[in-house]
């Protein structure tokens, strides 16, 4: 039985003038028809502005249909009279764990739903504690929101809305915001719901990996439905979805790559285990006496001699404590001594609260450590006579989600911001605002443009800008991809990594990727419970993975291929982090 | 800097001032206040005292938790009771320079700032035992009978507890944004006042527009979730009066009539 269908779906955006004259009219969904039969769960995939949150707006009757119409179980949405039932049957999470609670303890916004639609009170008690349950939240019932992490208030979110006993329910990006352990309770919470409860679940996202395991899937773009089929049809294509930059798992890339350099590997590749088997049909080279095991290890090589590069940044014996002397005592850093080398690349990572973020804001003076030293080149910036301000002029910082820092009335007066606080004069300023912003190769159209008019990655580009152009040595950005789609965070990282090749910068990025930490920087420091835990080059660190994982990290997906087959006794290098590398070592241990 | 703020004071323990029904609490603090502001002697004084030591003991509440909420008016309290002191006329005591203390400024100044430190602690203890939700919950039941004349009581405690939710996520948005701002060389501390008030603006614009941004979503997900005003809704928790609540309006209303009964004889 199909539980939502659309047929020939129009939404156009219209924009009025004062006056209420049409100015501009954006169509944001194009013809769309789709259906979704019960019980099933879909994803459904696509670029920022390809049209797939208007399309979650359109089930649960936030949205109207301009043309066309969309059923849900059977009550078209254009009829008033069904608005609430439409609500009540599909039920829609949202993006951003804040702005979607709405009381300020766990069990009473899981009641907000049911108390809305009149359901008694006995049974509201009765549907609380059974929706916290099946997402595994009752024991936080009495706590506050703003207590939670992000994983944690997404899935009180997701007990909100099963609390109102919907047959479907609409995940609208609901782990763009999240850290890895985060993401992985809510998608479990998920599929147990789709599994257990049958309950219709509609994923929208922008990470392939969580796609892998749905029935159906639809890939939009431009307002239409451009591919869809079960997951195995549409990574069938890897070429197709690498044209219009979606991205494709690891695991599946690599079978892609090995079957293009003439391995007879079968198509459409999903998991871990597919490839293994796949693999141990050929005739691998295995671990022999002779090799001792060594087989293949290859350096990396576009390592730098960073010996002979000056220090930059010397952290002694640093440590910080949130609320000294209080009950609420937290140790964010504990004890760190580090070195950073001029014209390094370097990934911080960890899982939110290992005091990654509060590393790097001491590294500006944003933050006083109330223990230890910062010299930078050399001086204590804890001096007294030490110009504090300077210092964040060298040491540049762009923060999570930078785009949200904007102020100016346009692109342009908002990267002067900084020069200007430098003292620069005028023209010194408006140069550097344009180099800056050529540098993060944002159109010029948009340089006399609102910030406010730009899409969600060209505010980032605009931000960073806004860092850049103060010209600082060191350039810190703090998790830069958060919440873009693949082509959005490609764009940004090849940025970061021209910035650092061409103009030499020190980078210091800060991020839960473990795929693009391992693909871009040379050294990875592994923070956990306020301290480095692993400092090295991305093999050296991702040789720890299982280490890794208990600190709730991973190692990314093709180093664990690397490692299972490994395990199976083959003779490849298991230190290889990227696509690239795995599939040289398994080639040259290919056997003809 | 901004996280020692702390807003919506609520202390959890386990009390029966804790249980109480938030109306009984309201109601009872209206009244304290009340008879508080009417002790014009010693004894009704000492009857107000007593009642507010026993109420402090019950409220399991630390005393010490209840002090810290004075230290912000101190100055306040300081300002007041000298101008009490020097500046009302009466008998001189005491005189030196242009100051004079007079009797009548004395017994002022002395009632004047006890009245004042009994009155946040009393009030103090209604919000240490209450949840924010529960004074909104209690406030739009009592006075639910303006809705009669036209009052959207139940909007307003919507509003209210909606703010309670987000003041500590905006706070901590002031914080990031104002960091982000400092990285990029803005200076929020030095300059006169105008100047001060200039430097604000990249700080204030993009906290607005978050704010805008966030009751977007905020009023996407509510409607999302079945809200359509108060019409018709049910609660999860209705407030619902037990014995404990009418035991303690029968101590309130003994209270009351003791309060009164001592100050028609004296």
């Amino acid at each position: 039985m199909s539980i939502i269908k659309s047929k020939e779906l129009v939404h156009e955006y219209i924009r009025r003038d004062e006056e209420g004259n049409v100015e501009s009219i954006q169509t944001a969904l194009d013809h769309v028809n789709l259906n979704v039969e019960a019980g099933q769960f879909i994803s459904i995939l696509g670029h920022n502005g390809s049209g797939k949150s208007t399309f979650a707006k359109h089930i649960n009757a936030l949205l109207t249909p301009s043309e066309g119409t969309i059923w849900v179980d059977g009550m078209s949405t254009s009829d008033d009279e069904y608005t609430f039932a439409v609500r009540q049957t599909a039920g829609m999470v949202f993006q951003n764990p804040d702005n979607q609670i709405i009381a300020s303890v766990v069990d009473e916004d899981v009641a907000f739903g049911p108390e809305n639609i009149g359901v008694p009170t006995d049974e509201i008690l009765e549907r609380v504690e059974r929706s916290l349950k099946m997402v595994g939240m009752y024991k936080y019932k009495n706590h506050s929101p703003n207590k939670l992490s992000g994983g944690q208030k997404q899935r009180v979110a997701i007990a909100g809305v099963m609390a109102m006993e919907p047959k479907c329910i609409i995940l609208d990006e609901p782990t763009a915001m999240l850290d890895p352990d985060g993401r992985a309770d809510v998608l479990r919470a998920v599929h147990t719901l789709n599994r257990e409860k049958g309950i219709t679940v509609i994923l929208i996202t922008h990470y392939m990996e969580e796609v892998v395991d749905s029935d159906y899937v639809f890939v939009m773009e431009k307002g239409k439905v451009f591919m869809e089929g079960t997951p195995r049809e549409i990574f069938k294509d890897v070429k197709t979805l690498k044209e219009h930059s979606l991205d494709v798992p690891q695991v599946t890339l690599l079978a892609d790559e090995l079957r293009n350099a003439g391995l007879p590997i079968a198509e459409c590749i999903l998991t871990r285990k597919e490839l293994i088997g796949e693999l141990s049909k050929l005739n691998l080279k295995r671990i022999s006496a002779q090799t001792g095991g060594m087989g293949g290890s290859f350096d990396k090589t576009n390592a730098k001699s960073a010996d002979s590069k000056e220090n930059v940044l010397i952290l002694d014996h640093a440590s910080y404590k949130y609320s000294p002397g209080t009950a609420y005592e937290v140790t964010a850093l504990d004890d760190v001594s580090l070195t950073i080398k001029e014209g390094e690349f370097i990934g911080i990572i960890g899982h939110t609260g290992s005091g990654k973020s509060t590393l790097v804001q001491h590294l500006n003076g944003l933050i006083k450590a109330t223990d230890g030293h910062i010299y930078y080149r050399g001086q204590d910036i804890y001096d007294k006579d030490y110009d504090i301000k300077e210092l964040r002029t060298q040491v540049g910082m762009v923060f999570q989600y930078p785009e949200h820092q904007l102020f100016e009335t346009t692109v342009f007066k908002d990267v002067q911001f900084g020069p200007k606080n430098q003292g620069l004069n005028e023209k010194e300023q408006i140069k550097r605002a344009y180099e800056a912003l050529n540098l993060v190769k944002l159109p010029d159209e948009f340089y006399l443009a609102s910030p406010f008019e730009l899409s969600g990655g060209q505010k980032r580009r605009a931000a960073i800008a806004g860092v850049i152009a103060m010209k600082p040595a060191v350039l810190i950005l703090d998790e830069p991809t958060a919440g873009l789609d693949p082509k959005g965070r490609d764009d940004i990282l090849g940025l970061i990594t021209d910035m650092h090749e061409k103009r030499g910068d020190t980078v210091i990025l800060v991020s839960h990727s473990m795929e693009d930490v391992a693909n871009y920087v040379d050294r990875i420091i592994v923070m956990d419970a306020g301290r480095p835990a692993f400092d090295g080059t991305p093999k050296e660190v991702f040789a720890h993975y299982k280490e890794l994982e208990k600190m709730g990290l991973a190692a990314p997906q093709v180093t664990y291929v690397m490692n299972d087959l490994r395990d199976a006794g083959y003779d490849v290098d298991a230190s290889a982090t990227t696509v690239a590398e795995a599939k040289e070592s398994i080639v040259n241990a290919l056997m003809n | 800097m901004l996280r020692e703020i702390t807003l919506g004071q609520y202390y959890p323990a386990e009390s029966v001032l804790h249980s109480l029904d938030p109306r009984v609490k309201l109601f009872s603090t209206l009244v304290f206040i009340i008879t508080l502001f009417s002790a014009n002697n010693a004894v009704l004084f000492a009857v107000v005292l007593v009642t507010l030591v026993g109420i402090i003991k019950l409220s399991h509440v630390p005393f010490s938790f209840m002090v810290k909420g004075l230290r912000s008016i101190v100055i306040l309290l300081i300002i007041a009771g000298l101008f009490n002191l020097f500046l009302t006329p009466g008998r001189t005591l005491a005189s030196f320079w242009i100051f004079s203390i007079s009797d009548v400024g004395l017994k002022n100044a002395v009632l004047m700032t006890s009245r004042m430190i009994i009155l946040i602690i009393g009030t103090s203890i209604m919000t240490l035992t209450t949840t924010p939700n529960q004074l909104t919950d209690g406030l739009e039941k009592s006075l639910g009978f303006l809705k009669k004349v036209g009052v959207p009581v139940h909007e307003i405690s919507m509003m209210m507890s909606i703010a309670l939710r987000f003041i500590p996520i905006l706070i901590e948005e002031t914080d990031k944004i104002m960091k982000a701002q400092m990285a990029r060389g803005a200076d929020f501390e030095s300059g006169g006042l105008i100047k001060k008030a200039k430097n604000m603006v990249p700080l204030l614009v993009p906290l607005f527009v978050s704010a805008f941004r966030r009751a977007n979503d905020l009023s996407y997900a509510m409607e999302a979730r079945c809200y359509n005003g108060g019409e018709g809704r049910t609660k999860m928790r209705p407030l619902k009066y037990s014995s404990l609540d009418q035991r303690a309006y029968i101590c309130i209303v003994t209270y009351i009539i003791v309060f009164y009964a001592v100050k028609v004889i004296l």
